[in-house]
This record gives C-alpha cells, sequence and structure tokens, in this order.
C-alpha cells in the first residue's frame, strides 16, 4: 500500500530512472468500494438452510475462508476434521492458508483492499479490527445469525454471561465470534520448574522471589546436569510479539502485586482502575528481573528468539524454569518437571495474573458482507462449540486418530507425538473458533498439567475482567494512545531488564509516559470498566 | 535507464518538427520508436501516477468500508499527530543520519575501487579483485542479517571470539544501539561496493587514452594522473549518481534495517520507513502512515531538488 506512493514521489522528480522499482503490492486499495453499504444485512433467504441436524444445506455450496497455518500444521486441507465435516455439513470450504509469519500483514491488506473472502477463519481479530471492520461494513453482525443458527455457542453464551459482554460492541453488535475455553487449565501458563535438578541440588521448591534467585544462582553454578559444562539455562521465556506485551513481565508481575485486569496492565481497587507500567511496584519488578538478567539468570537469549528456539529448549532438558500452558513440548523428558505456584514478592503479593477470560480467543471468527450464505456459514462454526464437533476437530477419527476412553477422547500412540499431532488438527498453533472444555482435553490436560494448575489454582484473581468493548470513536482513540505507549512501554522495559538503561532513569520514564497520555488511557479504561459494573 | 535513451533518441526529433501537423508525420514516421515509449510510459503511469490517487487518505480518515472517496476529510489532523508524536524527533533523526553517513562514507568508496581496478596493472589480479568485491551483491537481504547474526553472535560468533583470545569481553553487536549504525553502514560498503564500482569503471575506460599519454609525456605521477586525469573524466557519472542515490535518501534499506531492528537497539534503528510499516501495515493505520510516507517524500523531494541545483551551477552536469 505504502510503498508504491513513496517511490512515486522520489520516481516523478527522477523521472529517467528505472533504478528505484520498488512496487511490490498493486494499489487496489481504490478500486474495490462498490455496493457494500446495501449489502451489509443479509435480507437474502437462507435458501433451505436447515435449522438443526447435517447436511446443513441440501445443495452443495461453496465457501472461501481466509485462515493462519501455524508452522507445526499441514495442510487444512489434509485435516480429517475438514474433510469428513464436508461430507456430514454438504459445505466445501477452499482454504486460503497464510503462515503465522506475515500473517496480520495479509489479514490487514485484505480488509484494506477490500478483497475479502466468505469467512475469516482463526482470524485473531483484534477488538479494535472488529469494531472498525464491523463500523464499516466489511463484516456483518452475528448476533442475530447467533440466536437463530447457533444453538450450540448460544448455550454456552448463555451459561456464561461474560462471554456475551466481552464481545458485545456498545451497539449492541457482535462482529466475531471466540474461541471458548472453559477449562480453567487452558487459560493460564504453567511456571514449570525442573525438580530433577532441585532435588540433585537439595533444593527445596522455590516458595519466594528471594528464593527463586537463590535457586536459579545454584542452577547456574551447580552444574545440575552434570555435564561439566556451565550449559544451564536457569530461567527463560517466550520472546513475545510487538505489541502484546513482554512475556516474562507478564508471568512474574503477579509477585509484585501488578494485576492484568480488563486485557492490560491494569489493576482494579476498590472500582478504580490503575494502570500501573509508572508504578513503583513495576519498576520493583523491573529492578529484580534486571538482578537476574545481570547476573546470567535470565536467558541471553530472551528478547530475540524465535518460538521455535524456545519449544525447542523446552524439550532440551538445560532449562532450569520456564512457562507454558502444557508439557507437550516437552513430554519426552516430562518427569523432570513439576508446575510450582507463584513465588511471594518482596510486598507479600502471590498472584498468578496471567490468565485469559473464558472467551480466551477473540475474533476468532467472522463473516464478511460478500457471503452470500451467513445462516449456512453460522450453521457450519456453530458445531465447533458442541463436545462433538469439537472433538472431531482435535481429534479426528474414532479409531483412526483417536480412541474413547470413558467417553473421552485420547490420541493413538502414532498420534500422541509432538510430530505428528498438529498436523491434523487446527487447534494446534492456537486460536482456532471452538470450544475447549474438559471432555476434549486428554492431550493438553493430563495429570502432570493439572496437578500444576492446581499449584496455581489459590493464587488466581477473584475476578477476571476481559478487555472491554469500546465504541468505535474510543476504540480509535484508545489505538493511537495505545500505539505509542504500548511501544513506548515494550522497549523501554526490555531496556531496563537488560540494563541498557540504568534505573536513575526511571522518573524520566515516568515522566514520558504521562506525556503520552497514559491518564487519559486510564479514564478511558475507568469508564469502560465502570459501565460493565453498572 | 532505457526510458532515457529513448528520451534522448527522440528530443531532436521533437525540436525539428515544431508544429502540431509535422509533429504527427514525423511520429507516423518514426513509429516503432514511439511504440518503444509506450512501455515505459505505461509504467509511469500505471505503477508511479496511478497511486498518488490514494496519497488524499493522508487527508481523510480512511476506512476501508467506504473506500478512498468515501473517506471523511480531516485535514492536516495526521501530520499534526506525527509532529507531536514522541517519536517524530527520534525517527528523522535516524533517517537522517544513517542516509547522510551511507552517503558520506559508501558513496566514495566505490570511486576508490574502481580506480584501483583500473590502476592495477596486472590483468588476473584485477578481475579477481573485481569479482570477489561484487559477488555478495547477489545474496539476499535476509540471508545477510543472518550472516551478521552469526558472526556477531555474543557466545559463538567469530568476531566476539576474537574479541575474548585478545582478553576482551564479548560485545552484543546486534542489541546494542551504539553500534547499530556502524554494522549497518559498515555491511552495506561490503555488500554493494563492489556492485557499484562497474558504472566508474566502465566510465574510467571512456576517458581518452592519449590525454594519460599527454600527462605522461609531461612527467605527472600516478597520483597525479588520477587527480588530473581520471577523476575529471568521471565526474559527470559521479555526479549523477550522487544525485540519484540523494533520489532514494529517505527510503533506503527498509527491508534490512528491520530485520535487523530489537528493542534494545530500536532506540537508533528505529526510522520513518520501518515505522510506517509497523504502524501502518502491521497496526492498520493506513491514513496515519500515509501523511507519514508523504512527509517523508517531501523531505525528499525537496533534497533532491536541492543537489540539483547545487550540481547544475557548481559541475554543468545535472538531472534536467
Amino acid at each position: 500500500m505504502r510503498k508504491p506512493w513513496k517511490s512515486s514521489a522520489v520516481s516523478i522528480a527522477i523521472a529517467t530512472s528505472l533504478v528505484l522499482a520498488g512496487c511490490s503490492s498493486g494499489s487496489g486499495s481504490d478500486s474495490k468500494n462498490k455496493g457494500n453499504d446495501a449489502s451489509s444485512t443479509p435480507s437474502a433467504s437462507p435458501s433451505g438452510v436447515s435449522a438443526s441436524g447435517f447436511p446443513i444445506v441440501p445443495e452443495t455450496i461453496k465457501l472461501k475462508m481466509f485462515t493462519r497455518i501455524a508452522p507445526v500444521n499441514g495442510p487444512f486441507k489434509d485435516m480429517p476434521v475438514f474433510q469428513d465435516y464436508e461430507k456430514l455439513s454438504n459445505i466445501q470450504v477452499e482454504f486460503i492458508e497464510a503462515p503465522t509469519d506475515g500473517f496480520v500483514e495479509k489479514k490487514n491488506l485484505l480488509f484494506a483492499s477490500n478483497e475479502l473472502p466468505d469467512a475469516i477463519y482463526r482470524s485473531g481479530l483484534t477488538p479494535l479490527e472488529a469494531t472498525r471492520y464491523g463500523a464499516a461494513g466489511q463484516l456483518i453482525p452475528l448476533e442475530d445469525l447467533i440466536d437463530q443458527y447457533a444453538p450450540n455457542l448460544k448455550a454456552l453464551m448463555e451459561q456464561y454471561p461474560e462471554i456475551r459482554a466481552g464481545i458485545t460492541t456498545p451497539e449492541g453488535h457482535i462482529y466475531a465470534i471466540p474461541g471458548i475455553v472453559t477449562l480453567a487449565a487452558a487459560r493460564t501458563d504453567k511456571k514449570w520448574i525442573n525438580k530433577a535438578w532441585l532435588d540433585k541440588l537439595n533444593l527445596k521448591v522455590p516458595e519466594t522471589t528471594d528464593e527463586l534467585y537463590e535457586t536459579l544462582i545454584a542452577f547456574r553454578d551447580q552444574d545440575p546436569n552434570g555435564n561439566n559444562q556451565k550449559d544451564e539455562i536457569p530461567m527463560t521465556a517466550r520472546a513475545g510479539q510487538p505489541g502484546q506485551g513482554l512475556p516474562v513481565v507478564n508471568m512474574m508481575s503477579g509477585s509484585f502485586g501488578l494485576d492484568q485486569q480488563l486485557g492490560y496492565n491494569i489493576n482494579i481497587d476498590n472500582d478504580q482502575v490503575q494502570i500501573w507500567m509508572g508504578n513503583d511496584r513495576n519498576k520493583e519488578m523491573l529492578m529484580y528481573l534486571n538482578k537476574l538478567y545481570k547476573e546470567k539468570l535470565l536467558d541471553p537469549e530472551l528478547f530475540s528468539q524465535k518460538e521455535a528456539e524456545y519449544l525447542a529448549k523446552q524439550g532440551s532438558g538445560k532449562t532450569g524454569f520456564f512457562f507454558d500452558q502444557t508439557n507437550n513440548n516437552f513430554l519426552p523428558i516430562q518427569d523432570q518437571y513439576v508446575g510450582i505456584a507463584p513465588p511471594t514478592g518482596p510486598n507479600g503479593d502471590r498472584l498468578q495474573a496471567q490468565t485469559s477470560p473464558i472467551a480466551r480467543d477473540f475474533g476468532a471468527f467472522a463473516i464478511t458482507d460478500v457471503n452470500k450464505h451467513p445462516e449456512a456459514t453460522m450453521r457450519w462454526i456453530d458445531y465447533f462449540y458442541s463436545d462433538e464437533g469439537s472433538t472431531l476437530l482435535r481429534f479426528g477419527r474414532e479409531g483412526e486418530h483417536y480412541v474413547l476412553k470413558d467417553g473421552i477422547p485420547y490420541y493413538t500412540e502414532e498420534y500422541s507425538t509432538a510430530e505428528n499431532q498438529p498436523k491434523i488438527t487446527p487447534y494446534a498453533g492456537g486460536g482456532a473458533p471452538h470450544i475447549i472444555s474438559d471432555r476434549v482435553a486428554s492431550y493438553i490436560n493430563p495429570p502432570q498439567v493439572q496437578e500444576a494448575q492446581k499449584q496455581l489454582d489459590p493464587y488466581m484473581p477473584k475476578v477476571k475482567y476481559g478487555a472491554p468493548m469500546f465504541d468505535e470513536e474510543t476504540a480509535q482513540r484508545v489505538n493511537v494512545l495505545r500505539n505509542d505507549i504500548d511501544k513506548y512501554y515494550e522497549e523501554q522495559s526490555t531496556k531496563f531488564i537488560a540494563g541498557a538503561l540504568s534505573f536513575d532513569k526511571w522518573d524520566e520514564f515516568r515522566s514520558t509516559l504521562n506525556k503520552m497520555g497514559i491518564e487519559e488511557l486510564q479514564r478511558i479504561y475507568q469508564e469502560a470498566y465502570d459501565k460493565t459494573k453498572s | 535507464m532505457e526510458s532515457a535513451q529513448v528520451d534522448a533518441a527522440v528530443a531532436p526529433l521533437r525540436r525539428r518538427s515544431g508544429r502540431g501537423g509535422r509533429l504527427l508525420r514525423q511520429m507516423a514516421k518514426r513509429y516503432d520508436l514511439y511504440l518503444m515509449l509506450l512501455l515505459p510510459m505505461a509504467w509511469y503511469l500505471i505503477f508511479h501516477y496511478g497511486p498518488l490517487y490514494g496519497l488524499q487518505i493522508a487527508f481523510k480518515n480512511f476506512n476501508p468500508g467506504k473506500g478512498i472517496l468515501g473517506s471523511p476529510w480531516i485535514g492536516f489532523d495526521h501530520f499534526e499527530r506525527f509532529f507531536d508524536s514522541y517519536y517524530f524527533g527520534r525517527l528523522l533523526w535516524n533517517t537522517l543520519t544513517i542516509n547522510l553517513f551511507s552517503l558520506l562514507i559508501a558513496f566514495p568508496i566505490p570511486i576508490f575501487l574502481a580506480l584501483i581496478v583500473t590502476e592495477i596493472r596486472g590483468k588476473t589480479f584485477s578481475k579477481w579483485l573485481q569479482n570477489i568485491t561484487y559477488v555478495p551483491h547477489f545474496i539476499s537481504v535476509v540471508v545477510i542479517v543472518g550472516i551478521l547474526t552469526v558472526f556477531l553472535s555474543p557466545s559463538t560468533g567469530p568476531v566476539n571470539k576474537l574479541i575474548e583470545a585478545f582478553g576482551g569481553s564479548p560485545v552484543r553487536f546486534m542489541e546494542s544501539a551504539g553500534w547499530f549504525k556502524s554494522i549497518y553502514i559498515g555491511s552495506n560498503i561490503w555488500q554493494s561496493m563492489g556492485w557499484q564500482s562497474i558504472i566508474y569503471i566502465a566510465a574510467l575506460s571512456g576517458v581518452n587514452p592519449d590525454l594519460y599519454e599527454a600527462a605522461k609525456m609531461d612527467g605527472a605521477s600516478r597520483l597525479r594522473r588520477i587527480w588530473h586525469v581520471s577523476l575529471p573524466g568521471i565526474v559527470p557519472v559521479i555526479v549523477i549518481l550522487l544525485i540519484l542515490d540523494v533520489g532514494h535518501f529517505m527510503n533506503i534499506g527498509f527491508e534490512k534495517i528491520l530485520l535487523m531492528q530489537n528493542n534494545l537497539n530500536l532506540e537508533s534503528s528505529d526510522v520513518i520507513s520501518t515505522f510506517v510499516y509497523t504502524t501502518g501495515i502491521l497496526k492498520g493505520e493506513y491514513s496515519y502512515t500515509s501523511a507519514i510516507g508523504l512527509f517523508n517524500s517531501l523531505i525528499n523531494l525537496t533534497l533532491l531538488l536541492l543537489v540539483n541545483r547545487f550540481a547544475r551551477k557548481t559541475s554543468e552536469t545535472s538531472l534536467w
């Protein structure tokens, strides 16, 4: 979008040169703005869409869906769920797959150029995007369709009212439906510590941040893996995506009294919303992490490693302490690790701040205005919000991919390896629109993970507020403010932790945050919070 | 370059024809030349002038659902937001300094290289030198950044191993704001000096050999001959290339900088083009970043006009 214009102005000036060819993407954004306004409500008669049962439509229809494909996945068309469901529903889905790297870019260009598929699947729309594209008429409102054509989703929304509150705009529209996770253990990252090392060094499980520090030093110095080399990585975490916070901060903040309410760095005290980024507690946490980093207790690749590298470290057995939702990435050496409770911080805080709401994956599925069969599409997706549909999605075919034990599906041996399992299901890699309940969680919630979750349970926040939905104008304002603030916060936090910025600059950091409008942002979140309370 | 040649070929025709009728006759006569001109003209119209239409979203609140024309006008709000932004100063400073240093340091090097290659007597050696220096040009940016990361890695990179061997402590080159510009510009020079020197070598071979003979007769030393014959001989080429370089002054290096960026070196690696990408494409703020891009292009255009005028006054060589 941008590049052609930039190079054009230049090229006009030096009109003789073909040297700066720099034209990559086309200039499609202007060509296709025909008639969206008229078609934003589905008025066409639902041509024979059955209200329940299969097939959904008497005659085969075709739908195009844009989706994200994770590095671990195989092609969607080879997945048993889509092959079988096509026969069952009589709806043929052609997936346009974009790899996780560059997915956001492709998704945005799709909307900007208005060349939309019928639906977007596993789309990871942000609340802002849902509001923006919904208000623009590119996404159609789904609330009525859910009422009539999505019995499973509707039942879930009635059972858990917070789902509806978390996805409905102030105007009362739902533009995207989330992945729903009723299984608590799938909403937290566990704190995995190397029990084998603890035992070998005669240490007990660290209960406080100071003890954690001592433990990590022992991991570093006393050669717990016994190979006479200092190759142990005492502690590591994900590197994180720009704009989504620093994972290591999110994992540790609860020990410093920093909660993560409303989907942001927010504490709620007596109904007062407080954004804590400039708070002294945050300084305390960053100083602690800086201490770990300086002493080489924190992985030096913490800020640069790729997801695949991080997962490989989990399975290598060289790490002492790290964070993940499941044990799936270190299954071959799972006996070495146990999940522990969050350590108590210097002020006595002990909280598992990092936890997602029940509507865990916001914006997992949405229907666009070019879709001629919105009713059928809604019925198509609704199946995955039933245990039966979710089983098909996650486990494939009975006998071939899974066996039932006491009514619960378990992968067969062939498909319970980290290599084969993600190839047959689109849930691996995260963000697929479906229900994750304890009925379909044998793989992600084995006893070891259940045990780790039990360690966290006593320290979960009493109430967890999801990210609020703003009206379009406010959402735009929040976006403007957060673009600057989040970028600044992430960059400076990284520098504080890595020691590239001294804590003498803390006051400057705070005043810059204020200048960027953190108080206005806090006010907006306060108002949104007040609305959900009343 | 094709279009330049065509332009040059057509220009005398135009001058001779003058009035409309005669021009048409001429065009009919030389229709093949005009047909050749069509292709580059279509290129510019479609890819360079056409998109200018979309530039209006810099003054609008672009909403993809409403399209470019349907989005509401909001005037200079996006520009104001950018000028007031915390990042404005840093972005402008980094963009200007990275490019200015590139120009100052990296621009003369291919000229030296070309002089060395042409002055070397042993033909095999000069061919070798030429080939070795221009091979890196063909390596893709992604691979270059990969090479940098591997070589400069604090734990396993040979550079840091060398530093350690001499008793130093490893430097986190890729994660330091202080090192960013040196690494960026240094690797650029390594990659492109050979390729860029080709055009100078070509220009040097066009310098009249009689001039060298005459200078030799007058007893001029080698350095004197370079200074008084070779360099003046290629000044027009140098000036044109300088102007072309200034022409994309504000835009170069986008991919490479983006790949090298991380939170720890952002202080000196955050430039306008990468900011436009991360804010515009990844966060969907098309209008805001169009405004930034437009601002960027305006600076660039100003620079270009200044340099061109300066070149015309001082060296009588310029683009127009």
